[in-house]
């Protein structure tokens, strides 16, 4: 791309991924501290925290909120070692493998909502052991998802993160020769877990410590899965503060912003303890790692964190069929593990609601994610450029750390007081500032996807096109974007599934004025109108599956296609394609 | 005719070449022996107006008497031809060819032109192929042929030849001798492979590191 004036554009996109956060993070940092010029306060005082630590409910809630926030992602963590340790370049986890990226693709509100068909006291697993098997005649009176120990939140968590970390891990497996390794440590003697433990995990770790990261600051603030799926009054400490940030009473804004402030501090203390919990972990290891022993008590942790790991795949995989399987139902019973009459009744009478969510959600999706796949390209473009320039290519320009803010950084941190901002810009409520909070999320994902591939792009075809013919704008499309049609097609699909994906922002960005399938799905979730819920979160699911699927299909075909349909067209008849 | 006079590179704290001097008539090839590193393949990317940043380079660069190498990239009318042919993929072998042709000439002369170079190239039915369709020394042929319908004033060759089978190399070389002659340009070959200057059957320059 012959970029001109690098330095500006580098300054104008460094400034647009930090000035809305650092914007939204000083209109929540000021109300914690009283200071709330639109509710005529203009003092500081710490009024706001003392109200808010005598709330018994405060409490109830960052016991839940560590709870899940700790034990999903080390849950998840564990149990996508334990897959990978299993099944590493075995034949048959190349079929694992393909069933991660649907998973991984669908939005968590649409797997919550399955999860929730699935282990209700009426759902799916209970109906397939009733009556025969226990008895009822009538769901049990169980308290089985949404319960008050967040075990069903956590099961949520992990049906969603072991699925990313176990994607990030086997993208990881490359750097760290693990082939090679494995034949050495087993030349030695050492059996196959034990050398994954003592070997290869403490290599991998490092590696992966920013995805574990995101999962563990994702797993304490998320908001839209604890809706659904999490334990309501007392509610995680994100649904808390969701709810005073929603209260029809504006002085508890103030007690919301002194949470979200707690919040963000949880998060670094969290991630710091994790760290610490690491060093004294590996400290603690380290004499048993070379002691030379092939295999150990410890082995165990692996095997059963398979087991379970394969478990919760199995009912991701329920979770999400249980969706087709409602939408079309007319009469299902209890204790019936099928409908008894089916219809298409639900969708036929759903189809005005889901049109227009559908055109909604697609229309904020393409334009979120065709502006972050031309804002990644210019940064792309603008590091590669600063990587040629120097003698000693330095690994890390500006943008490689600016894009993990967001994403590192607590929606509920600094969304409310973003919202403050965008009244003030009179942009509340617009289409317009959705997709501009959706382009927050969304780039990071198209940027990292598109990285890789751009880099290792060769300039040589493009300085050969250049030199043929000198258009170096026409040439950096038909030349170089086109010969990156996969991956610029695999990261539209993972930005568009993360737009697809995002409850708060649309919520906030909004205010309820513009529903998509994820937020409409969302509310319903609790309203106990399956039939309903599982028609929208069955298209919630469907659309980034088909996105993903279109990717993979259409850049291998595409020059076979345009040159068929060129030849048919043409008087040429010596046309054979 | 293209001359280059007291042509000196260096890095920051290295000087690779100094002071070469050569000029190459129409028609004929120059070719370029040295060892690896030395910076042969800078020199091509200093006449063809692509240095590397990290690389300073000074020198004059005369073409039919006009000075080259202050001109801009898109002026410059340069042939480059390198290890890889660097086909568009995406493109097939005709699209290719259409590629380079001048845009001033109209759509039915372009056509015949690159057609006419099918012909030349034994391989009318490759039309509608797929680079990774052709072997390694019809991908060379085609990337020859590509850069010769762009018109260029001068040729640069950069290793062309190293990529192919010995059996093969013989009958590419043949035929890009045989068409550098045709268009009648100056053409300077960098290379490893003796046999690939005796071949090309114009002078050769055996550069020695600097110092």
């Amino acid at each position: 791309m012959p970029l001109k004036h690098t330095k500006w554009i580098t300054v104008f996109i460094a400034l647009f991924l930090v000035l809305p956060i650092f914007m939204g993070l000083i209109g929540t940092l000021l109300p914690a501290f009283q200071f709330f010029p639109p509710l005529g306060e203009y003092t500081f005082s710490l009024d706001p925290w003392r109200n808010m630590l005598a709330q018994g409910e405060f409490y109830a809630s960052l016991k839940l909120t560590l709870i899940s926030g700790i034990g999903g992602p080390l849950l998840s963590l564990w149990l996508a070692l334990s897959l990978l340790a299993w099944g590493y370049q075995r034949p048959f986890f190349k079929k694992i493998e393909a069933f991660l990226s649907p998973i991984l693709a669908i939005p968590h509100a649409a797997i919550a909502i399955g999860l929730l068909f699935l282990l209700s006291p009426s759902g799916w697993l209970i109906r397939l052991f009733s009556p025969w098997l226990t008895g009822f005649e009538r769901p049990p009176n169980w308290i089985t998802v949404q319960d008050p120990y967040s075990l069903s939140l956590i099961f949520a968590l992990v049906i969603k993160e072991m699925p990313y970390l176990l994607f990030v891990m086997m993208a990881a497996m490359k750097s760290i020769q693990a082939r090679e390794t494995i034949q050495a440590c087993q030349a030695l003697g050492y059996g196959r877990l034990t050398l994954w433990r003592k070997v290869l995990i403490p290599q991998l770790y490092p590696i992966i410590r920013l995805p574990i990261f995101i999962v563990i600051a994702f797993s304490l603030t998320v908001v839209d899965l604890a809706l659904v799926i999490g334990p309501n009054t007392p509610s995680t400490l994100a649904i808390t503060l969701y709810r005073w940030f929603n209260d029809p009473d504006l002085s508890m804004r103030l007690m919301g912003s002194a949470g979200a402030v707690f919040l963000m501090l949880v998060i670094v203390f969290t991630l710091a303890g994790w760290e610490i919990m690491h060093k004294l972990l590996s400290h603690l290891t380290r004499y048993e790692r070379s002691n030379g022993r092939r295999c150990g008590f410890s082995d165990n942790l692996l095997g059963s964190g398979v087991v379970l790991g394969l478990i919760t795949l199995l009912s991701a995989f329920a979770a999400l069929l249980l969706l087709p399987l409602w939408s079309v139902a007319k009469r299902w019973r209890f204790p019936d593990a099928l409908p008894s009459t089916w219809t298409w009744n639900n969708i036929e009478r759903a189809t005005p609601l889901l049109l227009e969510l559908a055109s909604n959600t697609l229309i904020i999706a393409v334009i979120a994610t065709l502006i972050a796949g031309v804002f990644s390209l210019i940064m792309l473009e603008i590091k590669r450029l600063s990587c040629a320039k120097s003698a000693t290519p330095s690994e890390h320009h500006a943008f490689d750390w600016l894009i993990y803010v967001p994403i590192l950084l607590p929606q509920i941190g600094f969304l409310f007081g973003l919202h403050v901002l965008l009244i003030y810009l009179d942009l509340n409520g617009s289409l317009c500032a959705i997709i501009a909070l959706h382009l927050m999320y969304v780039l990071p994902y198209v940027y990292l996807t598109l990285k890789g591939p751009y880099l290792a792009y060769n300039e040589q075809y493009l300085q050969q096109a250049n030199r043929l013919n000198y258009y170096p704008w026409r040439h950096y499309v038909t030349i170089k974007l086109a010969m990156l049609k996969p991956a610029l097609f695999t990261a539209f699909a993972m930005g568009f599934s993360v737009s697809i994906a995002q409850y708060l922002p649309t919520l906030i960005a909004g205010e309820g004025r513009h529903s998509t399938l994820t937020t409409e799905a969302v509310a319903l979730a609790a309203s106990g109108d399956r039939k309903k819920v599982g028609s929208m979160a069955l298209l919630q699911a469907l659309f980034p599956v088909i996105v993903f699927w279109f990717a993979q299909v259409i850049p291998s075909r595409w020059t076979k296609w345009r040159l068929t349909i060129k030849c048919f067209f043409s008087k040429d008849k010596k046309c054979s394609a | 005719m293209l001359s280059v006079n007291a042509f000196t590179l260096s890095t920051k704290n290295k000087v690779l070449i100094k002071d070469l001097s050569f000029t190459i008539e129409k028609g004929q090839v120059l070719s370029l022996m040295g060892p690896s590193g030395i910076g042969k393949s800078s020199l091509l990317h200093y006449l063809s107006g692509t240095l590397s940043p990290t690389l300073t380079a000074t020198g004059n660069v005369l073409l039919d008497n006009n000075t080259l190498h202050n001109q801009s990239i898109q002026s410059r009318k340069v042939g480059l031809l390198q290890q890889m042919p660097l086909l568009f993929p995406h493109m097939s072998i005709l699209e290719n060819l259409l590629f380079a042709i001048p845009p001033e000439i109209k759509k039915q002369e372009r056509q015949d032109l690159a057609y006419q170079a099918l012909e030349k190239l034994n391989m009318p039915d490759k039309a509608h192929s797929l680079p990774k369709q052709l072997s390694g020394g019809q991908q060379a042929r085609v990337a020859l042929l590509r850069t010769l319908l762009a018109k260029p004033d001068f040729l640069l060759l950069d290793e062309p030849f190293s990529k192919l089978d010995p059996a093969l190399r013989r009958d590419v070389r043949t035929f890009v001798l045989a068409e550098i002659r045709h268009a009648n340009i100056p053409a300077l070959l960098v290379t490893h492979d003796a046999e690939d200057a005796k071949a090309m059957e114009g002078k050769c320059l055996e550069i020695e590191a600097a110092e």
